[in-house]
Protein backbone atom coordinates (compact mmCIF):
# COMPACT_ATOMS: atom_id res chain seq x y z
CA UNK A 1 0.00 0.00 0.00
CA UNK A 2 2.38 1.95 1.22
CA UNK A 3 4.46 1.93 -2.22
CA UNK A 4 1.60 2.60 -4.38
CA UNK A 5 1.15 6.11 -2.40
CA UNK A 6 4.88 6.77 -3.08
CA UNK A 7 4.35 5.83 -6.46
CA UNK A 8 1.34 8.56 -7.13
CA UNK A 9 2.59 11.09 -4.68
CA UNK A 10 5.70 10.59 -6.83
CA UNK A 11 3.65 11.28 -10.19
CA UNK A 12 1.68 14.18 -8.83
CA UNK A 13 4.92 15.50 -7.73
CA UNK A 14 6.78 15.33 -10.75
CA UNK A 15 3.78 15.35 -13.33
CA UNK A 16 4.34 19.13 -14.24
CA UNK A 17 7.99 17.74 -15.40
CA UNK A 18 6.28 15.28 -17.50
CA UNK A 19 4.40 17.80 -19.06
CA UNK A 20 6.62 19.77 -20.26
CA UNK A 21 9.32 16.94 -21.63
CA UNK A 22 6.02 15.44 -23.42
CA UNK A 23 5.49 19.26 -24.79
CA UNK A 24 9.20 19.58 -25.75
CA UNK A 25 9.39 16.40 -28.09
CA UNK A 26 6.13 18.03 -29.63
CA UNK A 27 7.77 21.02 -30.10
CA UNK A 28 11.06 19.83 -31.35
CA UNK A 29 9.35 16.88 -33.84
CA UNK A 30 7.36 19.48 -35.84
CA UNK A 31 9.56 22.39 -35.67
CA UNK A 32 10.95 23.70 -39.29
CA UNK A 33 8.53 21.17 -41.23
CA UNK A 34 5.77 22.50 -43.24
CA UNK A 35 2.60 20.09 -42.45
CA UNK A 36 3.58 19.88 -38.91
CA UNK A 37 1.71 17.64 -36.99
CA UNK A 38 -0.32 16.83 -40.42
CA UNK A 39 2.19 14.24 -40.75
CA UNK A 40 1.38 12.35 -37.22
CA UNK A 41 -1.77 12.00 -39.22
CA UNK A 42 -0.78 11.14 -42.94
CA UNK A 43 2.36 8.85 -42.13
CA UNK A 44 0.36 6.32 -40.92
CA UNK A 45 -2.20 6.34 -44.00
CA UNK A 46 0.90 6.59 -46.70
CA UNK A 47 2.68 3.59 -44.85
CA UNK A 48 -0.31 1.47 -45.20
CA UNK A 49 -0.83 2.37 -48.64
CA UNK A 50 2.41 1.61 -49.67
CA UNK A 51 1.95 -2.17 -47.73
CA UNK A 52 -0.87 -2.43 -48.95
CA UNK A 53 -0.35 -2.33 -52.78
CA UNK A 54 2.88 -4.44 -51.79
CA UNK A 55 0.72 -7.21 -50.77
CA UNK A 56 -2.13 -6.79 -52.55
CA UNK A 57 -0.68 -5.82 -56.16
CA UNK A 58 2.86 -7.24 -56.21
CA UNK A 59 2.19 -10.36 -53.64
CA UNK A 60 -1.43 -10.95 -54.69
CA UNK A 61 -2.02 -11.49 -50.92
CA UNK A 62 -5.39 -12.04 -50.39
CA UNK A 63 -8.02 -12.17 -47.51
CA UNK A 64 -11.35 -13.86 -48.67
CA UNK A 65 -14.38 -11.85 -46.74
CA UNK A 66 -12.19 -9.54 -44.30
CA UNK A 67 -11.62 -5.64 -45.69
CA UNK A 68 -7.81 -5.55 -46.08
CA UNK A 69 -7.09 -1.91 -45.33
CA UNK A 70 -8.68 -2.07 -42.04
CA UNK A 71 -6.89 -5.34 -41.02
CA UNK A 72 -3.43 -3.84 -42.11
CA UNK A 73 -4.17 -0.46 -40.77
CA UNK A 74 -4.90 -1.52 -36.94
CA UNK A 75 -2.11 -3.80 -36.87
CA UNK A 76 0.20 -1.51 -38.31
CA UNK A 77 -0.84 1.18 -36.21
CA UNK A 78 -0.82 -0.52 -33.21
CA UNK A 79 2.99 -2.49 -33.53
CA UNK A 80 4.17 1.18 -35.11
CA UNK A 81 3.55 2.49 -31.40
CA UNK A 82 4.96 -0.20 -29.93
CA UNK A 83 7.88 -0.12 -31.81
CA UNK A 84 8.45 3.54 -31.80
CA UNK A 85 7.87 4.01 -28.09
CA UNK A 86 10.15 1.25 -27.01
CA UNK A 87 13.03 2.20 -29.44
CA UNK A 88 12.68 6.58 -28.05
CA UNK A 89 12.67 5.22 -24.53
CA UNK A 90 15.57 2.94 -25.13
CA UNK A 91 17.65 5.70 -25.87
CA UNK A 92 16.03 8.88 -23.47
CA UNK A 93 18.30 7.72 -20.79
CA UNK A 94 21.17 7.95 -22.74
CA UNK A 95 20.57 10.94 -24.44
CA UNK A 96 19.29 12.91 -20.87
CA UNK A 97 22.51 12.16 -19.53
CA UNK A 98 23.34 16.05 -19.25
CA UNK A 99 20.25 16.08 -16.93
CA UNK A 100 20.95 13.37 -15.13
CA UNK A 101 24.17 14.51 -14.04
CA UNK A 102 23.54 17.63 -12.63
CA UNK A 103 20.18 17.87 -11.43
CA UNK A 104 18.54 15.18 -9.29
CA UNK A 105 15.39 14.12 -11.08
CA UNK A 106 14.11 10.53 -10.71
CA UNK A 107 15.19 9.00 -13.86
CA UNK A 108 12.37 6.67 -15.10
CA UNK A 109 10.67 9.87 -16.05
CA UNK A 110 12.36 9.85 -19.28
CA UNK A 111 11.41 6.07 -20.89
CA UNK A 112 8.10 6.79 -19.22
CA UNK A 113 7.27 10.63 -20.73
CA UNK A 114 8.26 8.57 -24.09
CA UNK A 115 5.63 6.37 -24.23
CA UNK A 116 3.47 8.39 -23.18
CA UNK A 117 4.67 11.07 -25.76
CA UNK A 118 4.26 8.52 -28.47
CA UNK A 119 1.11 7.59 -27.22
CA UNK A 120 -0.63 10.36 -28.08
CA UNK A 121 0.80 10.63 -31.32
CA UNK A 122 -0.93 6.72 -31.44
CA UNK A 123 -4.04 8.34 -30.36
CA UNK A 124 -3.59 10.81 -33.54
CA UNK A 125 -2.93 7.99 -35.96
CA UNK A 126 -6.56 6.14 -34.49
CA UNK A 127 -8.26 9.74 -36.67
CA UNK A 128 -6.73 8.05 -40.03
CA UNK A 129 -7.71 4.53 -38.66
CA UNK A 130 -11.68 5.21 -38.17
CA UNK A 131 -11.34 7.30 -41.37
CA UNK A 132 -10.77 4.47 -43.08
CA UNK A 133 -12.73 2.00 -41.41
CA UNK A 134 -16.02 4.59 -42.46
CA UNK A 135 -15.07 4.90 -46.06
CA UNK A 136 -13.50 1.56 -46.93
CA UNK A 137 -15.44 -2.38 -47.66
CA UNK A 138 -19.05 -3.26 -49.29
CA UNK A 139 -20.79 -5.94 -48.44
CA UNK A 140 -19.65 -8.37 -46.34
CA UNK A 141 -16.71 -6.41 -45.61
CA UNK A 142 -18.16 -2.90 -44.51
CA UNK A 143 -16.55 -2.91 -40.83
CA UNK A 144 -19.60 -1.10 -38.21
CA UNK A 145 -19.19 0.42 -34.88
CA UNK A 146 -20.33 -1.10 -32.52
CA UNK A 147 -20.42 -1.32 -28.68
CA UNK A 148 -17.37 -3.45 -27.87
CA UNK A 149 -15.14 -0.21 -29.15
CA UNK A 150 -15.37 0.48 -25.45
CA UNK A 151 -13.27 -2.03 -25.01
CA UNK A 152 -10.70 -0.90 -27.19
CA UNK A 153 -9.51 1.75 -24.72
CA UNK A 154 -8.68 -1.37 -22.09
CA UNK A 155 -6.55 -2.57 -24.65
CA UNK A 156 -4.69 0.22 -25.79
CA UNK A 157 -4.12 0.89 -21.81
CA UNK A 158 -2.84 -3.08 -21.75
CA UNK A 159 -0.02 -2.23 -24.70
CA UNK A 160 0.68 0.81 -22.87
CA UNK A 161 1.59 -0.55 -20.19
CA UNK A 162 3.90 -3.67 -21.91
CA UNK A 163 5.49 -0.99 -24.19
CA UNK A 164 6.58 0.87 -20.89
CA UNK A 165 7.56 -1.92 -19.32
CA UNK A 166 10.00 -3.19 -22.17
CA UNK A 167 10.69 0.86 -22.60
CA UNK A 168 12.28 0.60 -19.10
CA UNK A 169 13.92 -2.46 -19.14
CA UNK A 170 15.55 -1.77 -22.54
CA UNK A 171 16.58 1.77 -21.16
CA UNK A 172 18.36 0.23 -18.03
CA UNK A 173 19.95 -2.15 -20.63
CA UNK A 174 21.46 0.17 -23.25
CA UNK A 175 23.24 2.17 -20.07
CA UNK A 176 25.40 -0.62 -19.46
CA UNK A 177 25.43 -2.25 -23.17
CA UNK A 178 25.23 0.34 -25.91
CA UNK A 179 25.77 -2.37 -28.36
CA UNK A 180 21.57 -2.76 -27.34
CA UNK A 181 20.62 -0.01 -29.95
CA UNK A 182 21.46 -2.15 -32.63
CA UNK A 183 20.38 -5.54 -31.27
CA UNK A 184 17.08 -3.98 -31.03
CA UNK A 185 16.80 -3.05 -34.21
CA UNK A 186 17.65 -6.66 -35.12
CA UNK A 187 15.36 -7.60 -32.71
CA UNK A 188 12.02 -5.54 -33.78
CA UNK A 189 12.69 -6.31 -37.38
CA UNK A 190 12.17 -9.81 -36.68
CA UNK A 191 9.46 -9.12 -34.39
CA UNK A 192 7.55 -7.24 -37.04
CA UNK A 193 8.05 -9.82 -39.56
CA UNK A 194 6.55 -12.97 -36.80
CA UNK A 195 3.51 -10.33 -35.88
CA UNK A 196 0.89 -11.20 -38.34
CA UNK A 197 0.28 -7.34 -39.44
CA UNK A 198 0.40 -7.79 -43.20
CA UNK A 199 -0.94 -12.01 -43.23
CA UNK A 200 -3.25 -13.62 -41.50
CA UNK A 201 -1.65 -16.64 -38.92
CA UNK A 202 -3.38 -19.33 -40.86
CA UNK A 203 -0.44 -19.11 -43.51
CA UNK A 204 1.66 -20.17 -41.09
CA UNK A 205 2.21 -23.85 -40.07
CA UNK A 206 -0.05 -25.33 -37.70
CA UNK A 207 3.11 -26.33 -35.61
CA UNK A 208 4.14 -23.23 -35.42
CA UNK A 209 0.71 -21.50 -35.07
CA UNK A 210 0.88 -21.77 -30.89
CA UNK A 211 4.12 -20.12 -30.70
CA UNK A 212 2.67 -17.41 -32.88
CA UNK A 213 -0.08 -16.92 -30.60
CA UNK A 214 2.20 -16.19 -27.28
CA UNK A 215 3.65 -13.19 -28.79
CA UNK A 216 2.05 -10.59 -26.90
CA UNK A 217 1.57 -7.81 -29.96
CA UNK A 218 -0.49 -10.87 -31.37
CA UNK A 219 -2.59 -11.28 -28.19
CA UNK A 220 -3.73 -7.41 -28.44
CA UNK A 221 -3.17 -6.50 -31.84
CA UNK A 222 -5.79 -9.77 -32.25
CA UNK A 223 -8.22 -8.72 -29.71
CA UNK A 224 -8.39 -5.08 -31.12
CA UNK A 225 -9.05 -6.49 -34.71
CA UNK A 226 -11.73 -8.68 -33.56
CA UNK A 227 -13.66 -5.84 -32.56
CA UNK A 228 -12.95 -3.57 -35.37
CA UNK A 229 -13.03 -5.79 -38.08
CA UNK A 230 -15.89 -8.71 -36.83
CA UNK A 231 -17.59 -6.68 -33.93
CA UNK A 232 -16.70 -10.00 -31.41
CA UNK A 233 -14.93 -9.07 -28.25
CA UNK A 234 -11.92 -10.87 -27.17
CA UNK A 235 -12.91 -13.83 -24.76
CA UNK A 236 -12.66 -12.61 -20.68
CA UNK A 237 -9.60 -15.05 -20.76
CA UNK A 238 -8.05 -13.09 -23.60
CA UNK A 239 -9.04 -9.80 -21.59
CA UNK A 240 -7.29 -11.19 -18.49
CA UNK A 241 -3.88 -12.60 -19.91
CA UNK A 242 -4.14 -8.85 -21.82
CA UNK A 243 -3.82 -7.13 -18.20
CA UNK A 244 -1.44 -10.05 -16.77
CA UNK A 245 1.15 -9.25 -19.94
CA UNK A 246 0.83 -5.40 -19.48
CA UNK A 247 1.09 -5.38 -15.74
CA UNK A 248 3.60 -7.94 -15.33
CA UNK A 249 6.08 -6.56 -17.83
CA UNK A 250 5.63 -3.13 -16.40
CA UNK A 251 6.58 -4.78 -13.14
CA UNK A 252 9.28 -6.75 -14.45
CA UNK A 253 10.45 -3.27 -16.31
CA UNK A 254 10.22 -1.30 -13.20
CA UNK A 255 11.89 -3.65 -10.84
CA UNK A 256 15.18 -3.71 -13.21
CA UNK A 257 14.99 -0.42 -13.67
CA UNK A 258 14.82 0.57 -9.48
CA UNK A 259 17.95 -1.75 -9.19
CA UNK A 260 19.91 -0.42 -11.41
CA UNK A 261 19.28 2.95 -11.78
CA UNK A 262 21.68 4.31 -9.11
CA UNK A 263 24.44 2.94 -11.08
CA UNK A 264 23.54 4.82 -14.37
CA UNK A 265 25.61 7.62 -13.15
CA UNK A 266 28.41 5.76 -13.62
CA UNK A 267 28.40 4.53 -17.22
CA UNK A 268 26.38 7.63 -19.41
CA UNK B 1 20.09 20.73 7.87
CA UNK B 2 22.72 18.94 6.00
CA UNK B 3 24.19 16.03 7.73
CA UNK B 4 27.36 14.22 5.87
CA UNK B 5 28.62 11.05 7.58
CA UNK B 6 31.58 9.17 6.62
CA UNK B 7 30.40 9.60 3.06
CA UNK B 8 32.85 8.13 -0.11
CA UNK B 9 32.71 7.74 -3.28
CA UNK B 10 34.06 5.50 -5.05
CA UNK B 11 34.52 5.58 -9.38
CA UNK B 12 35.39 2.51 -11.54
CA UNK B 13 37.93 3.89 -13.78
CA UNK B 14 38.23 0.88 -15.65
CA UNK B 15 34.26 1.11 -17.04
CA UNK B 16 35.35 2.79 -20.03
CA UNK B 17 37.79 0.52 -20.98
CA UNK B 18 36.63 -2.67 -20.04
CA UNK B 19 33.10 -2.75 -22.11
CA UNK B 20 34.23 -3.51 -25.46
CA UNK B 21 34.02 -7.08 -26.82
CA UNK B 22 37.73 -7.76 -28.27
CA UNK B 23 37.90 -6.74 -24.23
CA UNK B 24 35.95 -9.04 -22.72
CA UNK B 25 37.11 -12.09 -25.30
CA UNK B 26 41.09 -11.45 -24.36
CA UNK B 27 39.79 -11.68 -20.42
CA UNK B 28 38.29 -14.67 -20.75
CA UNK B 29 40.89 -16.94 -22.11
CA UNK B 30 43.55 -14.81 -20.75
CA UNK B 31 43.75 -14.86 -17.15
CA UNK B 32 46.79 -12.53 -17.04
CA UNK B 33 45.83 -10.11 -18.98
CA UNK B 34 41.98 -9.62 -17.56
CA UNK B 35 42.20 -5.85 -15.99
CA UNK B 36 42.82 -5.51 -12.30
CA UNK B 37 40.12 -3.69 -10.90
CA UNK B 38 41.15 0.18 -10.63
CA UNK B 39 39.42 2.10 -8.39
CA UNK B 40 39.47 5.86 -7.40
CA UNK B 41 38.11 7.31 -4.60
CA UNK B 42 37.31 10.65 -5.31
CA UNK B 43 35.57 11.33 -1.66
CA UNK B 44 36.95 9.42 1.33
CA UNK B 45 34.89 8.99 5.12
CA UNK B 46 34.02 12.66 4.54
CA UNK B 47 31.73 13.93 7.92
CA UNK B 48 30.65 17.63 8.49
CA UNK B 49 27.56 19.55 9.45
CA UNK B 50 25.67 22.36 8.17
CA UNK B 51 23.68 24.62 10.48
CA UNK B 52 20.14 26.47 9.29
CA UNK B 53 21.43 29.71 7.82
CA UNK B 54 25.24 28.60 7.08
CA UNK B 55 27.43 29.58 3.69
CA UNK B 56 29.99 26.85 3.54
CA UNK B 57 32.61 27.11 1.28
CA UNK B 58 34.71 24.35 -0.28
CA UNK B 59 37.79 24.69 -1.46
CA UNK B 60 40.88 22.83 -2.86
CA UNK B 61 42.31 21.78 -6.31
CA UNK B 62 40.86 20.68 -9.19
CA UNK B 63 39.91 16.66 -8.52
CA UNK B 64 39.50 17.58 -5.05
CA UNK B 65 36.54 16.19 -5.09
CA UNK B 66 33.94 19.28 -4.55
CA UNK B 67 30.97 18.91 -7.30
CA UNK B 68 31.45 15.36 -6.72
CA UNK B 69 30.60 15.94 -2.84
CA UNK B 70 27.57 18.80 -4.32
CA UNK B 71 26.13 16.40 -6.19
CA UNK B 72 25.89 13.63 -3.31
CA UNK B 73 24.52 16.14 -1.44
CA UNK B 74 21.75 16.97 -4.02
CA UNK B 75 21.14 13.65 -4.55
CA UNK B 76 22.69 13.61 -8.00
CA UNK B 77 24.77 10.58 -7.26
CA UNK B 78 23.86 8.08 -4.08
CA UNK B 79 27.55 7.36 -2.30
CA UNK B 80 28.96 4.34 -1.45
CA UNK B 81 29.55 4.26 2.07
CA UNK B 82 27.80 6.34 4.66
CA UNK B 83 24.78 8.75 4.25
CA UNK B 84 23.43 12.00 3.52
CA UNK B 85 20.81 13.76 5.20
CA UNK B 86 19.33 16.72 3.85
CA UNK B 87 16.66 18.67 5.52
CA UNK B 88 14.71 21.31 2.93
CA UNK B 89 14.50 22.38 -0.48
CA UNK B 90 17.28 22.16 -2.89
CA UNK B 91 18.02 24.38 -5.56
CA UNK B 92 21.24 23.02 -7.13
CA UNK B 93 23.41 25.50 -9.43
CA UNK B 94 25.69 22.78 -10.51
CA UNK B 95 25.51 23.45 -14.39
CA UNK B 96 23.74 26.50 -15.64
CA UNK B 97 21.45 25.59 -18.30
CA UNK B 98 22.05 22.05 -18.28
CA UNK B 99 18.13 21.61 -18.75
CA UNK B 100 17.76 23.70 -21.97
CA UNK B 101 16.84 22.56 -25.14
CA UNK B 102 18.52 24.11 -27.56
CA UNK B 103 15.48 24.06 -30.32
CA UNK B 104 13.50 25.63 -27.93
CA UNK B 105 12.99 29.50 -27.59
CA UNK B 106 14.06 31.07 -24.47
CA UNK B 107 10.03 31.38 -23.36
CA UNK B 108 9.61 27.70 -24.03
CA UNK B 109 13.36 26.92 -21.33
CA UNK B 110 12.03 28.68 -19.15
CA UNK B 111 9.13 26.89 -18.66
CA UNK B 112 11.30 23.43 -19.31
CA UNK B 113 13.76 24.27 -17.01
CA UNK B 114 11.62 25.76 -14.27
CA UNK B 115 10.03 22.05 -14.34
CA UNK B 116 13.70 20.33 -14.15
CA UNK B 117 14.11 22.21 -11.06
CA UNK B 118 11.04 21.15 -9.46
CA UNK B 119 9.13 24.18 -10.23
CA UNK B 120 5.44 24.03 -10.03
CA UNK B 121 3.08 25.07 -13.27
CA UNK B 122 1.33 27.65 -11.01
CA UNK B 123 4.89 29.38 -9.16
CA UNK B 124 6.55 29.79 -13.24
CA UNK B 125 3.33 31.28 -14.29
CA UNK B 126 3.47 33.84 -11.69
CA UNK B 127 7.36 34.39 -11.72
CA UNK B 128 7.75 34.40 -15.44
CA UNK B 129 8.24 38.46 -15.65
CA UNK B 130 10.33 38.25 -12.54
CA UNK B 131 12.29 35.91 -14.30
CA UNK B 132 12.56 37.58 -17.70
CA UNK B 133 13.23 40.86 -16.06
CA UNK B 134 15.73 39.28 -14.25
CA UNK B 135 17.75 38.05 -17.35
CA UNK B 136 17.13 40.81 -19.35
CA UNK B 137 16.35 38.94 -22.48
CA UNK B 138 12.58 40.33 -22.37
CA UNK B 139 13.64 41.01 -27.01
CA UNK B 140 14.99 37.84 -27.18
CA UNK B 141 11.90 35.52 -26.16
CA UNK B 142 10.96 33.83 -29.05
CA UNK B 143 14.37 33.11 -30.20
CA UNK B 144 15.82 29.64 -30.40
CA UNK B 145 18.22 28.96 -27.36
CA UNK B 146 20.87 27.79 -29.94
CA UNK B 147 20.66 31.30 -31.18
CA UNK B 148 21.61 32.69 -27.98
CA UNK B 149 25.47 33.74 -27.24
CA UNK B 150 26.87 31.72 -24.12
CA UNK B 151 26.66 35.25 -21.75
CA UNK B 152 22.66 35.26 -22.62
CA UNK B 153 22.18 31.71 -22.20
CA UNK B 154 24.06 31.59 -18.81
CA UNK B 155 22.17 34.94 -18.26
CA UNK B 156 18.77 33.17 -18.54
CA UNK B 157 19.91 30.23 -16.62
CA UNK B 158 20.97 32.09 -13.57
CA UNK B 159 17.72 33.78 -13.42
CA UNK B 160 15.59 30.78 -13.47
CA UNK B 161 17.70 29.44 -11.12
CA UNK B 162 17.53 32.07 -8.41
CA UNK B 163 13.97 33.05 -8.52
CA UNK B 164 12.86 30.48 -5.97
CA UNK B 165 13.83 31.30 -2.30
CA UNK B 166 15.41 27.79 -1.56
CA UNK B 167 15.96 26.98 1.97
CA UNK B 168 19.09 25.17 0.62
CA UNK B 169 21.30 26.63 -2.27
CA UNK B 170 24.17 24.52 -4.05
CA UNK B 171 26.46 26.86 -5.95
CA UNK B 172 29.11 25.87 -8.14
CA UNK B 173 31.29 28.78 -9.69
CA UNK B 174 28.86 30.88 -11.14
CA UNK B 175 29.38 33.92 -10.02
CA UNK B 176 31.08 34.69 -12.95
CA UNK B 177 28.45 35.16 -15.88
CA UNK B 178 27.54 37.26 -18.39
CA UNK B 179 29.02 41.10 -18.57
CA UNK B 180 30.08 43.16 -16.21
CA UNK B 181 26.65 44.35 -15.16
CA UNK B 182 25.15 41.52 -14.66
CA UNK B 183 27.93 39.96 -12.47
CA UNK B 184 26.89 42.52 -10.27
CA UNK B 185 23.54 41.74 -9.88
CA UNK B 186 23.94 38.24 -10.04
CA UNK B 187 26.52 39.45 -6.87
CA UNK B 188 23.83 41.19 -5.05
CA UNK B 189 20.97 38.69 -5.88
CA UNK B 190 23.80 36.07 -3.98
CA UNK B 191 24.03 38.23 -1.37
CA UNK B 192 20.39 39.07 -1.04
CA UNK B 193 19.21 35.06 -0.59
CA UNK B 194 22.63 34.75 1.54
CA UNK B 195 20.96 37.53 4.04
CA UNK B 196 17.26 36.51 4.00
CA UNK B 197 18.75 33.10 6.10
CA UNK B 198 19.49 30.80 2.50
CA UNK B 199 21.64 27.87 3.61
CA UNK B 200 24.56 27.45 1.23
CA UNK B 201 27.18 25.04 0.11
CA UNK B 202 29.33 27.04 -2.30
CA UNK B 203 32.11 26.17 -4.65
CA UNK B 204 35.24 28.77 -5.55
CA UNK B 205 38.37 28.77 -7.20
CA UNK B 206 38.09 32.75 -5.76
CA UNK B 207 39.29 32.75 -2.61
CA UNK B 208 38.45 36.46 -2.85
CA UNK B 209 34.88 35.60 -2.88
CA UNK B 210 35.02 32.74 -0.36
CA UNK B 211 36.53 35.23 1.96
CA UNK B 212 33.36 37.57 1.49
CA UNK B 213 30.68 35.04 1.57
CA UNK B 214 31.33 31.88 3.55
CA UNK B 215 31.42 31.77 7.28
CA UNK B 216 32.84 28.26 7.45
CA UNK B 217 34.90 27.13 4.81
CA UNK B 218 35.80 23.05 4.04
CA UNK B 219 39.17 22.56 2.43
CA UNK B 220 39.62 19.39 0.06
CA UNK B 221 42.34 17.89 -1.23
CA UNK B 222 42.44 14.25 -3.09
CA UNK B 223 38.77 13.77 -1.24
CA UNK B 224 39.94 14.19 1.72
CA UNK B 225 39.08 16.99 4.47
CA UNK B 226 42.03 18.82 4.73
CA UNK B 227 40.71 21.21 7.38
CA UNK B 228 37.46 22.72 8.44
CA UNK B 229 36.96 26.26 10.15
CA UNK B 230 36.45 29.78 9.72
CA UNK B 231 37.02 31.29 6.44
CA UNK B 232 39.64 33.60 6.56
CA UNK B 233 41.55 31.11 8.89
CA UNK B 234 41.56 27.96 6.32
CA UNK B 235 41.93 30.28 3.19
CA UNK B 236 45.35 31.51 4.07
CA UNK B 237 46.40 27.91 5.23
CA UNK B 238 45.10 26.68 1.72
CA UNK B 239 46.63 29.80 -0.04
CA UNK B 240 50.16 29.38 1.77
CA UNK B 241 49.96 25.74 0.74
CA UNK B 242 49.00 26.13 -2.60
CA UNK B 243 51.73 28.94 -3.83
CA UNK B 244 54.46 28.79 -1.28
CA UNK B 245 53.66 31.69 0.49
CA UNK B 246 51.24 34.12 2.57
CA UNK B 247 48.37 36.41 0.29
CA UNK B 248 50.17 39.30 2.24
CA UNK B 249 53.41 38.24 1.11
CA UNK B 250 52.66 37.79 -2.15
CA UNK B 251 51.15 40.81 -2.37
CA UNK B 252 54.05 42.34 -1.22
CA UNK B 253 56.26 39.91 -3.90
CA UNK B 254 54.13 41.78 -6.40
CA UNK B 255 54.53 45.02 -5.81
CA UNK B 256 58.47 44.86 -5.58
CA UNK B 257 58.68 43.40 -8.64
CA UNK B 258 56.36 45.96 -10.18
CA UNK B 259 59.25 48.65 -8.40
CA UNK B 260 61.44 46.86 -9.91
CA UNK B 261 60.13 46.79 -13.33
CA UNK B 262 59.92 50.16 -13.25
CA UNK B 263 63.39 51.10 -11.91
CA UNK B 264 64.59 49.19 -15.10
CA UNK B 265 62.42 50.73 -17.57
CA UNK B 266 63.72 53.90 -16.22
CA UNK B 267 67.34 53.02 -16.60
CA UNK B 268 66.91 52.01 -20.03
CA UNK B 269 65.77 55.31 -20.67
Amino acid sequence: MKVIKNIISNFKRYSFLMKQLILRDFKVKYKRSVLGIVWSLLYPVLMMLVMAMVFSQMFRYNMEGVNYLVYLMTGLVMFNYFSEATNSAMTSVVTNFSLINKVYIPKYIFPIAKALFVGINFLLTLIPLLVIILITGSGETKCVINLWYLLLPYIFVCLLFFTMGIGLFLSTVSVFLRDMFYIYGIIITIWNYVTPIFYDISIIPLALQPIFKLNPLYIFINGARSIILYGTPPSFLELGVMLLIGVGTLAIGSLVFKKNQDKFIYYV
Amino acid sequence: MIRVNNVSMKFDLGIDKGSSFKNMFISFFDKKRRRKKEYFWALNNISFHVKKGEVIGLIGSNGAGKSTLLKVVSGVMKPTKGKVVVNGSIAPMIELGAGFDAELTARENIYLNGAVLGYSEKFLNEKFDDIVEFSELRDFLDVPVKNFSSGMVAKLAFSISTVVDPEILIVDEILSVGDIKFQEKSRNKMMEMIKGGTTVLYVSHSIESIKELCDRVIWLDHGNIVKIGPAKEVCSEYYLSQMGETEEESIKRRKEEKKEEEKSKKKKK
